[in-house]
């Protein structure tokens, strides 16, 4: 069975749309900027949604802007991504979400009040459960059927788009909305930051002097469906979902293993899953965090998959700093777009390879090039390593 | 300032909760890091990192440089001694 | 087919290595605690060290659970509805009060996912891995995902519901005025597996989620009907918190509340299937549903078997 994709949806801090945001990824436009933050007493290169809750709240027609700004900004790409969907008793219809921390933007707001005894509100703490982060679109879109939230860190929406398929497959459902949200907030700026590895500088993914990541907040859906709820829908075809694999690295808690094994399982096992052949991998988009050890991980990982043929890769996280939760299905959306234009976008501000495996991703915004199969994957916390299949429908 | 090598050890067990270990256990020149030694690793390299800075005002900037310094008891000492 | 091979659970009752918990099962009292194991006799100390309470009880529980059946499981997955609090809680008064640097240990130990995590990494285990965070509705999103991996072809799968009570949760409580539930931490792992072995305890024979449950009645009478069933077939009805539609409670042969047993905490429905699998186990019933009514507008409904 065959697993389409008919809507997009996005938002990050290269743009408020698909549209916006292709016209970024085009002209190499960053969304990372050097930000205070006050309460953390200095600043960090991130990359934040340029839209404020309230703004984000008013274009959803969202009545509560109180709420979670994850819930926010899910909404915001959702409801793109719904597009001009209709809810049909026939057409069984759900929605899963990837978050890492769910309403921690409230949760800390509450906190950093309640530690220093002054008055604060218990309600904001009903956000902070990370279910409730997609309950909260589910409701505006009157998705009842199926609803869940997966969370495995950086491969949460990479798991959220291979359960909507396998959802499909097993005939449980015939359409659903799949992706991840996350909101920036102290809490994961500082947890980047005690675990060393947050670059003060802006990320070089791929590079021999790359020295960390940079967070960036967003959030992206895809609507998946079988052949039969196209014929009820007839919504046009964007791509295919064609491969999927999930494995675990079992290595070490943050430290990926040094024969990447976690990820060599998820590529293989992907391409595997697609029915095809090593060859047939025309681009992939990396996970490239811009940390010494995810990129070392990652370029072996390719080494041991492909050999001496590695296709033409790039890291977008240059582009919308690392998305964490949401950045399976944001850089899946960007497969979408290198599909249907025929376009790679580049691996921002590499300047030297990494000497222990020598590889160079696409530096440059590259056109017209042949793409039918883009491979993506995701490699999380925990050693939690999906790859995707994205492949081209003629 | 000299560095008391059972208080340093104390605040390691501490920190780290190496729960099954007392000062008595760690050998001045025993190895902290791999599975020969202590066992510990690279989260505790970073543990370490905040001891130094929490306990002694000594600011490892560079964690590449721990391997040297967190290699024992006495390496530590003697790096905390140089740089207070 | 879906045959339970395995199960432990760690909780405030005495469930962990005691097949036949259930036939002395007494409700908790007002200063119970989690009934913990010698968890070095489970767990390498130099790892034990830096896992939370939360953390220990679930690769224990999981310990236990894979002792039994004695072979790999070709997946992990966990539900958990808030996660691990104490290491979130720790983290959040580390960064927040801390001036210079701050302790990272925490926060890896605060992701939801490190459950699952760290499971993997105590069996070396490099197959499918996910964590679902759907508040009252994890395990049986979990429990879903594990029969639909044996349908594709896995043969073994290790399950998990995993919750932990932290004191910060009765102050909640307290100000939002939920002060009649007792909150508690426990954990329940199984192996749910496509071969029926000697290990085989009973079944699932079918799980159900509903999202928006505007009649409970009605939804439980629908699934009796697609699993052919009569109510008066079903010797117990193991509810994850008091039911309070009075007919709809009487029309159960026998009714148990999860939560006078196990407390309350969002997956306390594994708590509910373990103790309908130990009740099966004993002999004592043959066809029990876990009714997971812990949330106002959400229902899970799970049938388990003998076999």
């Amino acid at each position: 069975m065959k697993i389409y994709i008919t809507g997009t949806g996005i938002v990050s801090g290269i743009g408020n749309s698909i549209n916006e945001t292709y016209n970024a990824l085009l002209t190499e436009k960053t969304g990372l900027t050097q930000k205070e933050y006050p309460n953390l007493n200095r600043s960090f290169y991130t990359a934040s949604v340029s839209l404020s809750n309230s703004q984000l709240a008013k274009s959803c027609n969202c009545k509560n802007e109180k709420i979670s700004r994850s819930s926010l900004l899910g909404l915001k790409a959702a409801i793109e991504c719904w597009g001009e969907n209709q809810i049909h008793p026939n057409i069984k219809t759900g929605i899963i979400s990837g978050t890492s921390v769910g309403g921690m933007d409230r949760s800390e707001i509450f906190y950093r009040s309640h530690l220093a005894n002054e008055p604060a509100n218990f309600n904001d703490l009903m956000f902070h459960d990370s279910g409730s982060v997609i309950e909260k679109v589910a409701d505006h879109l009157n998705i009842t059927d199926y609803i869940n939230t997966i969370s495995t860190a950086c491969s949460s929406s990479s798991n959220a788009i291979m359960h909507g398929a396998r959802l499909i497959k097993a005939g449980k459902l015939d359409r659903v909305l799949v992706g991840g949200v996350d909101a920036l907030s102290e809490f994961t700026i500082s947890g980047f930051k005690s675990l060393m590895i947050y670059n003060d500088e802006l990320i070089t993914p791929f590079d021999k002097d790359r020295n960390g990541l940079n967070l960036g907040e967003g959030a992206g859906f895809l609507l998946l469906e079988s052949e039969a709820s196209i014929a009820k829908t007839g919504n046009k075809i964007l791509a295919e979902v064609s491969g999927y694999h999930n494995s675990s690295d079992a290595h070490h808690q943050t430290a990926t293993s040094p024969t990447a094994i976690g990820a060599t399982l998820a590529l293989n096992g992907a391409i595997k899953n697609a029915n095809l052949k090593i060859e047939d991998i025309d681009y992939i988009n990396s996970h490239g965090t811009g940390t010494g050890n995810n990129d070392l991980t990652e370029s072996v990982a390719y080494t041991n998959v492909f050999k001496e043929n590695i296709p033409p890769f790039s890291s977008t996280k240059a582009y919308t700093g690392h998305t964490l939760a949401a950045s399976g299905a944001i850089e899946a959306i960007f497969c979408i777009l290198s599909l249907n234009n025929n376009v790679i976008f580049p691996n921002l501000n590499h300047k030297n390879s990494i000497p222990e495996t020598n590889l160079t991703p696409v530096t440059t915004v590259t056109k017209d090039v042949n793409l039918t199969h883009i491979l993506t994957n995701a490699l999380g916390f925990g050693g939690n390593c999906t790859a995707l299949i994205i492949s081209k429908v003629k | 300032m000299l560095v008391n090598r059972e208080e340093l050890k104390k605040q390691i067990i501490e920190e780290l909760n190496l729960e099954e270990l007392t000062a008595t256990d760690i050998a001045d020149d025993a190895l902290l890091f791999g599975d020969d030694g202590i066992g510990l690793d690279s989260i505790d390299a970073l543990e370490l990192i905040v001891l130094l800075e929490k306990f002694y005002g000594v600011e490892l900037t560079n964690p590449e440089e721990g391997k040297e310094v967190f290699e024992s008891i006495s390496t530590m000492a003697n790096y905390i001694e140089k740089n207070s | 087919m879906y045959y339970i091979n395995a199960i432990s659970s760690i909780s405030h009752q005495p469930t962990f290595n005691n097949d036949g918990f259930s036939k002395h099962i007494e409700p908790l009292g007002e200063n119970s605690e989690i009934i913990k194991p010698i968890y070095k006799e489970y767990i390498n100390p130099k790892v034990l060290r830096r896992m939370g309470n939360l953390i220990r009880m679930s690769v224990a529980s999981s310990s236990e659970c894979i002792t039994k059946v004695d072979a790999d499981v070709d997946a992990i997955i966990v539900g958990t509805g808030l996660g691990c609090l104490t290491d979130t809680v720790k983290f959040l008064t580390n960064f927040i009060q801390i001036e210079g640097l701050i302790p990272p240990t925490s926060f890896i130990q605060s992701t939801h996912n490190t459950i699952a995590g760290q499971i993997s990494l105590n069996f070396k285990n490099n197959g499918y891995n996910t964590t679902y965070t759907q508040n009252t509705l994890s395990f049986e999103l979990a429990i879903e995902d594990a029969m639909m991996c044996l349908d594709e072809g896995m043969d073994n799968v290790l399950v998990g519901g995993a919750d932990e009570f932290i004191p910060f949760l009765d102050e909640f409580k307290k100000q939002l005025d939920f002060n009649n539930l007792k909150l508690t931490s426990a954990v329940t792992f199984l192996v749910l597996s496509k071969h029926k072995t000697t290990q085989t305890i009973a079944k699932i024979s079918d799980c159900q989620m509903i999202f928006n449950a505007n009649d409970k009645t009605d939804d439980f009478g629908s699934f009796l009907l697609k699993n052919n069933l009569e109510i008066d077939e079903i010797d117990t009805v193991n509810y994850s918190t008091p039911i309070l539609n009075r007919k709809l409670n009487q029309s159960f042969k026998k009714g148990v509340d999860i939560s006078s047993l196990a407390g309350v905490y969002p997956t306390n429905s594994a708590f509910g299937l373990h103790l309908a699998v130990d009740e099966i186990q004993t002999g004592k019933s043959k066809k029990i549903i876990i009714y997971n009514n812990l949330s106002q507008s959400k229902l899970g409904l799970t049938l388990i078997e003998n076999i």
